[in-house]
């Protein structure tokens, strides 16, 4: 029941497409976070033959309400003019969702994050997030502000178990966010 | 040195890095595509929380803000919140030895205790409710070392969080215990015979949970030996008041949180020695100090409501102490006179941000585009306003109580994509005077990418305070005005922000500001009793101009100008502790690459009118600071000199001084080491 209602709702939140959400959030912030995604992908090593994107292409995919507005996507085309093709996909929810190798996961409920982000795992995608705590529940990088600063913690274990290999260099920038106890 | 040699190259390379790209020149975005990962860990986000009441960027925030991060702090070599704030442009301090007082945009009047100014800790307020006083100095209930960031908000805030809000809200933003991830432990040796050391702890447990606690203790003798001319007599030692300027202090500082919920402790106790003679007390003797103690409990909420709401509610205890010793002659005798006030209170607020609308459509012409709204109410129950004062007999003896409740509502609209619309306006009610309305609206218009101009009207109040209201001394000299009304100010102020490229801002502000009721000290000509009225009324104008950029190789440097005319409504001579001039250059150059920073600070401030009709002269101020990072593992060390060419200056004293100016410290020197575990 709840499962079918959270759905419900996603599906509710992807036709409203939450423009307000976007215009809320500094565009400085999310244009540096688009530039975090990119660079993601060169420290991490995805199981062979998870995710697929068309001719080589890195594909980005955003979950649910989007902050980062067209920024993302001029990352995109900045970092595909120079070298590496990048493709930024939107789904409103996981149901329609197509294979990726980041997975953003934006969310304002945490309650509800955890629900997302168990659902996702299943897809291969490194999965980030932006919200306080969701290292803890199962995102594989989150960002967070400090300093006045865009950092970003990783949870370690989530990505081992994802099938994800994340270089040293990415885990000596990081903060690391130990499994909760009973998490193996 | 290689710092001039990288300082060339960050000027240089900037902005050719960008030019050599075809694709979507000059996007924010695109920029920082290009960059590496090491230097996108360097680029500031720059928000703003207490703007608003709620976090946007800089370029969206209806005033001009500065932001003083922690790498400030640290590479500078800021002591106190009064080093922090007079490095901000437009900004001056005034010490007088045992408190700092705040100069904003050429107001500071000697013997107002910075009641125009509005200081928060984490949102928390911090102006006390018998004087006012946000606390700046040593007597500060936050260390340096534990801030994570100051915002500095110029202009008018009554509409968002009523008395004091006049010419700026100043929000100490504190270190996370995340952040911590463990224990730090700081020391310090400065000249004077000062020591300082804090224990810091702070650290995630769970993902939801974060606890973070400071301690503090500092000591200082201070001058052997101070010089006043004014006291250049046999009967006061040849004006040399010895020992007279000890300062010690001990803070307590923690903060818990857990899920949506955060509570924060605080307390601080100080003991400051008054060398001055301040007061007509007898020179030279060090029974003459006041102690002041500060503490709060502040418990908050924040809860999401829905997707497009949400709800911090915050519940709060206060306690302010003052308790001062003044050494008096009485014939062969000394007369101890005692003084102190006691203020405790508590208080609640809610706030509400809504976002709602839908956005902009590319093309037509739709009324209004998305609203965020932002309305609170707050409940402030002053239980306790006590004023005590004794020599052989008691002279004060009040005891008050008032109570303040107050609503406000501020819309944040977007009126075309690159046209922003903020409306605000608060109303408080006091038991003692009646309510107050202060409306703020601000235009904010962004032509092109790179640029913003803002257009900002606001209005501000500030409440008569207890002090002003109910201190009398029996008939002697003082006597109380429970009449008193509130004061006001009404601004407007024009501020453009123009981006020159990724690392490089400029700021201009051009300002306009007019007071009235000014409730000032007077002589009542009646029984010659000083009493405070609302006579006074006073205007003030002038320009700013900043130039900042922080670059990727570590390279971070400000420079400002602003000028200020501020004088008297009626007779239009300039307020006295007001420089018309202040310049200031801060340059911190990485010597070896996120290890070694050399930090130089430059302030100008020209010549200031006294109390007596004379002046305090212009002076340069620099100081200079070493900071090492990491030099062995989780060991920063920092060496700064402070007034490093020896400068003898003076800031304008107030009434209670002899000294018409009084002088300031030369060179001084403070090494410090930190550990973190």
């Amino acid at each position: 029941m709840a499962a079918g209602r959270m759905a419900g709702r996603l599906a509710l939140l992807a036709a409203a497409a939450i423009p307000a959400a976007a215009a809320d959030h500094s565009e400085r912030e999310y244009a540096i976070k688009a530039a975090f995604l990119y660079h993601f992908a060169e420290y991490v090593t995805w199981l062979p033959g998870a995710p697929k994107g068309a001719d080589g292409a890195l594909t980005i995919g955003v979950l649910g309400p989007d902050p980062f507005g067209a920024t993302l996507d001029e990352v995109a085309a900045t970092r595909s003019a120079a070298d590496r093709k990048v493709a930024v996909r939107r789904f409103g929810a996981i149901e329609g969702m197509e294979p990726c190798h980041i997975l953003f996961v934006s969310a304002s409920e945490v309650e509800r994050l955890g629900t997302l982000l168990r659902r996702a795992a299943e897809s291969g995608a490194l999965l980030v997030a932006d919200v306080r705590g969701a290292a803890g529940q199962g995102a594989h990088i989150n960002f967070f502000i400090e300093n006045n600063k865009v950092r970003f913690e990783i949870n370690p274990a989530a990505a081992r178990r994802a099938g994800l290999k994340i270089s040293s260099k990415l885990l000596r920038l990081a903060r690391i966010v130990e499994p909760p106890s009973g998490g193996q | 040195m290689a710092g001039p040699l990288i300082f060339a190259f960050c000027l240089l390379a900037a902005p050719q890095a960008t030019a050599a790209e075809p694709a979507k020149k000059g996007s924010l975005a695109s920029e920082f595509a290009r960059m590496s990962l090491d230097q996108l860990m360097n680029v500031e986000v720059d928000t703003v929380y207490a703007a608003s009441r709620h976090k946007q960027k800089l370029a969206d925030a209806p005033a001009y803000v500065t932001i003083v991060t922690a790498e400030d702090i640290r590479r500078f070599g800021y002591r106190t919140l009064a080093d922090i704030l007079r490095s901000v442009p437009g900004f001056y301090t005034t010490y007088d030895r045992n408190y700092h007082h705040l100069g904003i945009r050429g107001f500071n009047r000697p013997g107002d205790y910075d009641t125009r100014v509005l200081l928060l800790v984490d949102g928390h307020r911090l102006n006390d409710n018998i004087y006012d006083c946000p606390p700046i100095g040593t007597q500060g209930i936050v260390d340096a070392g534990i801030i994570e960031r100051v915002e500095v908000i110029r202009g008018p805030g009554s509409a968002l969080y009523g008395s004091n809000a006049l010419l700026g809200v100043i929000n100490v933003v504190t270190r996370r215990g995340r952040a911590i991830g463990g224990a730090e432990l700081a020391a310090e040796a400065a000249s004077f015979g000062s020591y300082r050391g804090r224990l810091t702890f702070g650290q995630a447990f769970a993902d939801n949970c974060e606890i973070f606690f400071s301690a503090s203790a500092y000591d200082s003798a201070g001058p052997r030996r101070l010089y006043y001319k004014e006291y250049d007599d046999p009967a006061t030692n040849r004006g040399i008041a010895r020992s007279c300027d000890d300062d010690r202090y001990g803070n307590l500082f923690a903060t818990l949180s857990f899920g949506e919920f955060t509570l924060q402790a605080a307390y601080v106790s100080r003991e400051k020695g008054i060398p001055t003679g301040a007061f007509d007390t007898r020179f030279n003797d060090p029974r003459t100090r006041t102690v002041d103690a500060r503490g709060y409990l502040d418990l908050k909420w924040q809860h999401d409501l829905s997707d497009h709401t949400n709800l911090m509610a915050r519940l709060y205890y206060d306690y302010s102490g003052y308790r001062g010793s003044y050494a008096y002659d009485d014939g062969p005798g000394v007369l101890m006179t005692k003084e102190s006030s006691r203020d405790q209170w508590w208080g609640a607020e809610l706030v509400f941000t809504h976002t709602f609308g839908s956005p902009l459509p590319a093309t037509g012409a739709p009324p209004l585009g998305p609203h965020r709204l932002t309305w609170g109410v707050e409940y402030r129950d002053n239980f306790q306003q006590d004023l005590h004062g004794r020599h052989t007999e008691v002279y004060l003896h009040t005891h008050n109580r008032s109570r303040i409740w107050a609503a406000f509502i501020q819309d944040e609209v977007r009126i075309l994509h690159n046209l922003a619309l903020v409306a605000g306006v608060r109303h408080d009610h006091y038991s003692t005077f009646g309510g107050s309305t202060n409306p703020r609206l601000s235009l904010i218009w962004q032509p092109f990418e790179a640029t913003t101009l803002k257009a900002l009207y606001g209005r501000a109040f500030r409440a008569p305070n207890a002090y002003e209201m109910y201190y009398n001394d029996d008939g002697a000299t003082q006597k109380g005005n429970p009449d008193l009304k509130p004061e006001t100010i009404d601004t407007a102020e024009l501020v453009l922000e123009q981006r020159l490229s990724e690392h490089l801002r400029l700021t201009a502000a051009a300002f306009a500001y007019r007071m009235k009721d000014i409730i000032t000290l007077e002589e009542d000509p009646s029984d010659g009793l000083m009493v405070f009225q609302n006579g006074r009324r006073a205007r003030a104008k002038g320009l700013e101009a900043e130039l900042a950029g922080a670059w990727p190789c570590g390279l971070r440097a400000r420079a400002s100008y602003s000028l200020a005319r501020a004088e008297d409504g009626e007779t239009g001579q300039r307020l006295v502790n007001s420089p018309t001039h202040l310049a200031k250059l801060n340059v911190s150059v990485p010597v070896v690459r996120d290890k070694l920073f050399a930090s130089l600070e430059l302030q100008y401030t020209s010549r200031r009118d006294t109390l007596a009709g004379r002046h305090a002269g212009a002076f340069w101020l620099a100081n200079f600071t070493l900071h090492g990072r990491d030099l062995l593992k989780g060991l920063d060390a920092s060496l700064g000199v402070y007034n490093l060419f020896d400068r003898r200056y003076r800031d304008p004293g107030s009434r209670e001084h002899r000294q018409d100016a009084i002088e300031q410290d030369g060179r001084t020197f403070r090494l410090q080491i930190i550990k973190r575990f």
